[in-house]
């Protein structure tokens, strides 16, 4: 790859376009093209201005990253934090193990919570339906062998359903906002400058 | 230097640099990797983040022969957080240096 300015340029509008609005792009373009303007008044070559800044592409991928999780931030929606996982993910392979494994973790469980609350809440109205017909003697076969037993059963079990749906609803709303403050301190302590060769 | 101390000390210096006065992008870069070896392209992604935190503000200004230059200056808030920043970091090192001089005594 040629060290130059354009080149620079180029890698930076080329990974930036269609994330960025373009105000945003040409903004951060800006000052890195006075960055070289400035660097080769005071002497200094292209390949040394695009040396010492580190690589375009690990650059971008930064900005590209704060950027996802700004939009996911003030946009809350599955499509923006996954996106903005993603993006982070792509800034260091370390990142497999302290954003990945928990993000999957995360999903998993708050999958799990609302699998079995979903259950109980169409289990157990089904089952205090056949607890009531059962008590007035109408059902042909018996599913409970204790109606008055079954009545508060599925009372309960339609409670904490009805509980977990609602619990996990308000676990995902903190782990979404835990979950960007995380992404925002990975950025901007852990990654994205990884030495280059 | 391990690379990730050094990102993670990077917006306490330059927030420090632009406590002292205005710079320019490459002003700034130059002033820290005086001291410090980083990848400079970092700075401004940083200083990105400082402005959408509403830490930092900017301005054009001439210079002397050549197109206006782009300046950072601290705003309210970025003086506070690098003050907070300041005295953490400052804690923080020299328990850190307590730490290892004591370590370095009992291996003597």
């Amino acid at each position: 790859m040629l060290q130059t300015e354009s080149e620079f340029i180029r890698v930076l509008k080329d990974r930036l376009e269609g994330t960025l609005d373009p105000a945003e792009l040409d903004d951060i373009i800006s000052d890195y093209a006075e960055h070289f303007r400035i660097g080769k008044e005071s002497g200094r070559t292209d390949e040394e201005l695009f040396g010492s800044l580190g690589s375009p592409d690990d650059i971008a991928r930064e900005i590209r990253a704060m950027h996802l999780v700004k939009r996911a931030e003030s946009n809350r929606s599955c499509k923006n934090i996954f996106h903005a996982v993603v993006a982070t993910l792509g800034l260091g392979l370390f990142n497999l193990v302290v954003v990945l494994a928990p993000f999957l973790l995360l999903i998993l469980m708050l999958f799990v919570v609302l699998m079995v609350g979903v259950v109980f809440t169409l289990v157990g109205p089904v089952s205090l339906l056949y607890a009531i017909l059962q008590i007035a003697g109408l059902p042909a076969h018996a599913i409970w062998l204790n109606p008055v037993a079954g009545f508060f059963i599925a009372t309960g079990i339609t409670t904490l359903g009805l509980l977990m749906l609602i619990g996990d609803y308000y676990l995902a709303r903190f782990f979404y906002r835990a979950g960007i403050r995380y992404l925002k301190w990975n950025i901007s302590v852990i990654t994205g400058t990884e030495e280059n060769p | 230097m391990n690379i990730q101390f050094k990102k993670g000390v990077l917006e306490i210096c330059v927030l420090s640099v632009l406590a002292h006065k205005d710079c320019y992008g490459y002003e700034l870069v130059a002033e820290i990797s005086k001291r410090i070896d980083i990848s400079e392209g970092t700075i401004y992604p940083l200083l990105h983040r400082l402005k959408d935190e509403g830490h930092v503000t900017t301005y054009l200004q001439e210079s002397a022969g050549g197109p206006p230059r782009k300046y950072y200056r601290l705003t309210e808030s970025g003086r506070n957080e690098e003050h907070e920043q300041k005295e953490e970091w400052m804690r923080f090192a020299a328990s850190v240096n307590a730490l290892l001089l004591g370590m370095n005594h009992a291996a003597d």
